[in-house]
């Protein structure tokens, strides 16, 4: 097990080093640089004089590679290097993202779990009945509803027709992080719970649950005891997926409710060409990709042991 | 049992249903609104005199790291603006309703020959910090400023500066008419280097607030400046937010978070126009305009760009697309200004005229399919254009459809790699970009940076040699009523080579809760939060 995690971490420098590398040529192809993004967005002329000295200032005067190298080598120095929009320190900006996103992922999947896995569950045990016909036709509108959409509706509900909650958040509090959080609830428990009901319909459908029922165990403890233990294998994996994506950051759903996270701050990045505090996202992403799949692999291994890690001998 | 469960959910869902229909329809969900904006929402801006002090929340788009300002300090890009927009900072001259300068921090100032200025400060001033404000404080200021913003070091072109108790004198290295002009430019604030600038950049400056706290893209907070010269701040203390998000704004202004908004979609506007709200606005100099490019072999026909000139409907690209919000141009300046609007001629829209023009040149239509041809070349136009500006692909589409019907076939191109692209004249017919022609009310800005040789956006390499005398004696004239004439000079000119189309000037809106006064739009866009800001309970 520990020559697989290790293995797994190694990983990621060869990962890291293509990712970052890709990802700063596609910003190069993309056009255009900060220097005239900041002129561009201000409405300001600037002289070529003046332009060839913040290009000069940045480095971006510099032929790719040398960018790139230099790029990577504060990197492996633990220097990420300075915003060219804000001049501010990358890493400070960067981690002082962080906890609106942790805290906005934290409140989503267990909003989404709360949500999800009982009215999956449910609508499976009554299959084809009007329970599972509610739960599916409102899985379905959650699913075709974009993210903005729902988001745009909720506040118009909840905040100007029965203001219960903020338009804007004012910082990390739950009641902030509460139309965000639900928001993302709706879309992501609308689309799993779909996938909870196949799994455990396809469980159901198994020869051991026809086995205990004919012994005379009750439904209840083969439902919980036996059908969600092994369904909790599928689940897993449709939330390590959704947790890799939310610690990236929703930058819509962020720009809406003027939450701080970190998505936001990888398009406004974009837009501006800011490659410094791009290529900080990208290393984040790569990392809590891999460190998300490895915790996921680990924990098939707790939850099923017949499950094998890595070439080990069953 | 069964039956019970599905009817109770039955119910809950027509209970949900009901409940959010009585909630949100019709003058329910307005009345709620108006109530939210009249007395601030629970979460809104405490408005009025919770416990005892009189707070404000003001929502505005712009203020970010995208538009250079990351932060208040006026040395550092474009955060001048957010200092004199927010009430920190004041500038030595401002600029009037008409964009003339008059006082401000200084009280008069002499041209005393072609390279030397002399400046009476104001004695009554004090910075937020307590500091007096006197001819070394503004010394102090405005060689950190020359020091530290390449634009600013640019514009002034400041050789010497001495201060002598509360006069200041300033010698260029080069001729600078405009001085007095640049310095109401917003990097002008003074603040007090002795303080410094804070690692979040707040600075102190002379204005009715000072900043005590500044995150960037996310908010910044004031107090009221006890010591203010000019009168006393009517608000204890405001909170600026950014909400960079249209719809957000919108909302957040519906539900009385915020007390008054700047940067608002277009499309929010018919929520606001009624008794609960306030919307204050005015024409800035930002035009939305065509460059020709004179490398085109399309473009650089004269009777081509007449026809575009003519076949561009401005009237009604304000009135419907921009729905009202804009004002159509004839030249570079609004009408605010001395030498904008009908102050010079230009083509107005005439379709009819303008296939005649194209007929005379021999452009027709010859194989019937709508689009004319001449020595076998058809007339294709290739409109460059840009997405950030909500206007300008709005526009696009409008001329498109015009010309398309004088026989011209448009293609667009509106991408954010705008900027390489028309570095390559091969590439392009037709630039359309939106532009600030005159920030500090003088006219020089625009032809210096987009119509003379070696302009560096002298995009479509225009040339003219009436212009470049023009230009020549406007760098040199000191009168402000001969620089006017000059101005109005050099856009017929332009006019008249059809080299530039000015299609609308934006509309600059501030909207507030009824109860906000003090809060005007002006036309240099520089202004917002003033001492005679001011909400009542």
């Amino acid at each position: 097990m520990r020559k697989y995690v290790i293995r797994r971490l190694l990983l990621l420098i060869p990962i890291l080093f293509g990712i970052t590398f890709l990802s700063f040529a596609m910003m190069r192809i993309a056009g255009s640089d900060a220097v005239l993004q900041r002129a561009d967005a201000s409405g300001v002329a600037l002289t070529q004089e003046v332009i060839d000295a913040q290009r000069a200032e940045l480095g971006l005067d510099q032929p790719f590679l040398t960018q790139y190298f230099r790029w990577l080598g504060g990197f492996l120095t633990g220097d990420l290097g300075v915003s060219y929009v804000s001049g501010n320190d990358v890493f400070s900006t960067f981690v002082s993202k962080l906890p609106a996103t942790l805290l906005l992922t934290a409140t989503s999947i267990l909003l989404t779990v709360a949500i999800s896995i009982p009215l999956g569950i449910l609508s499976a045990v009554k299959q084809n009945k009007f329970t599972d016909y509610l739960i599916r036709f409102c899985s379905f509108i959650g699913n075709s509803l974009p993210n903005f959409f729902v988001a745009l509706v909720l506040m118009y509900l909840l905040a100007i027709c029965f203001p219960v909650f903020p338009v804007i958040s004012t910082g990390l509090s739950l009641q902030s992080a509460a139309l965000p959080t639900l928001t993302l609830a709706i879309a992501m428990s609308a689309k799993y719970l779909r996938q909870v009901r196949a799994t455990v319909l396809d469980e159901l459908d198994k020869a051991y649950v026809t086995g205990a029922r004919a012994r005379g165990v009750r439904f209840s403890v083969t439902l919980w005891k036996s059908v969600l233990r092994s369904c909790l294998v599928t689940i897993l994996t449709l939330l390590a997926m959704s947790v890799g994506s939310l610690l990236g950051g929703t930058a819509i759903v962020e720009s809406i409710f003027m939450w701080d996270g970190v998505g936001k701050l990888a398009v406004d990045a974009i837009n501006m060409r800011d490659y410094p505090m791009i290529q900080a996202y990208v290393v984040w992403m790569a990392v809590i990709y891999v460190v998300v799949n490895l915790i996921t692999d680990i924990s098939y291994r707790a939850l099923d042991p017949r499950i094998r890690l890595g070439g080990e001998e069953a | 049992m069964k039956k019970k469960r599905t009817a109770a959910a039955l119910l809950l869902c027509i209970a949900l249903a009901a409940s959010s229909l009585a909630g949100c329809s019709g003058g329910t969900a307005g009345e709620n609104q108006g109530q939210n904006a009249e007395q601030g929402s629970s979460y809104g801006a405490d408005s009025g005199e919770a416990a005892g002090a009189k707070t404000f929340v003001f929502g505005d788009t712009t203020f970010n790291a995208e538009n250079e300002e990351s932060d208040i300090n006026p040395h550092n890009a474009c955060g001048g603006w957010a200092c004199i927009r927010y009430g920190v900072g004041e500038t030595l001259v401002r600029l009037s309703d008409t964009m003339e300068i008059e006082p401000w921090l200084a009280e008069s100032w002499e041209n005393v020959d072609e390279l030397t200025w002399t400046i009476t400060l104001r004695d009554d001033v004090n910075f937020s910090t307590g500091r007096h404000m006197d001819g070394e404080a503004v010394k102090e200021c405005l060689e950190a400023l020359m020091e530290n913003h390449a634009r600013a070091a640019g514009d002034l072109n400041i050789a010497e500066i001495t201060a002598d108790g509360q006069t200041l004198t300033i010698r260029t290295s080069k001729p600078v008419p405009a001085l007095m002009n640049y310095l109401a430019e917003p990097y002008g604030c003074i603040i007090d280097m002795e303080a410094g600038v804070t690692e979040d950049g707040i600075v102190c400056g002379t204005g009715p607030y000072e900043a005590v706290s500044l995150v960037t893209d996310t908010s910044l907070e004031l107090v009221k400046n006890e010591d203010y010269w000019d009168g006393e701040p009517k608000l204890d203390q405001i909170t600026v937010r950014t909400i960079s998000d249209g719809d957000t704004l919108t909302m957040a202004l519906q539900s009385g978070e915020i007390d008054a908004a700047y940067g608002m979609p277009y499309a929010s506007y018919p929520l606001f126009e009624n008794d609960s709200y306030t919307i204050s606005g005015c024409a800035t100099s930002r035009v939305f305009f065509a460059t020709m490019n004179f490398d085109s072999e399309i473009t650089s026909d004269p009777a081509v760009r007449k026809a575009i000139a003519m076949g561009i409907d401005k009237e009604s690209f304000v009135e419907t697309l921009l729905g009202g919000n804009g004002y159509a141009a004839e030249g570079a300046y609004p009408d605010s200004y001395a030498y904008g609007g009908d102050a010079v001629e230009t083509e107005t829209y005439d379709p009819e005229g303008a296939m005649e023009v194209l007929e005379e040149a021999g452009w027709t239509d010859t194989d019937g399919d709508g689009v004319r041809e001449k020595d076998g070349q058809k007339l294709t136009l290739r409109w460059l254009t840009y997405p950030s500006r909500q206007e300008l692909p709005l526009l696009a589409e409008a001329a498109q459809a015009t010309l398309g019907d004088i026989g011209f076939d448009v293609q667009i191109n509106s991408t954010a790699d705008h900027n390489s692209i028309r570095a390559d004249r091969s590439a392009w017919d037709i630039y359309v970009s939106a532009f600030v022609t005159a920030p500090l009310g003088d006219p020089e800005y625009f032809f210096n940076y987009c119509c003379l040789d070696g302009s560096v956006q002298n995009v479509g390499n225009y040339q003219s040699d009436r212009l470049q005398e023009l230009a020549e004696e406007l760098s040199g004239t000191f009168d402000t009523d001969r620089r006017a004439g000059l101005a109005v000079e050099m856009q017929q000119t332009i006019l008249d080579d059809n080299a530039y189309v000015f299609c609308s000037f934006l509309r600059m809106s501030i909207i507030s809760r009824a109860g906000v006064t003090g809060l005007v739009s002006h036309p240099c866009d520089y202004y917002e939060i003033t001492a005679d800001l001011d909400i009542d309970g």
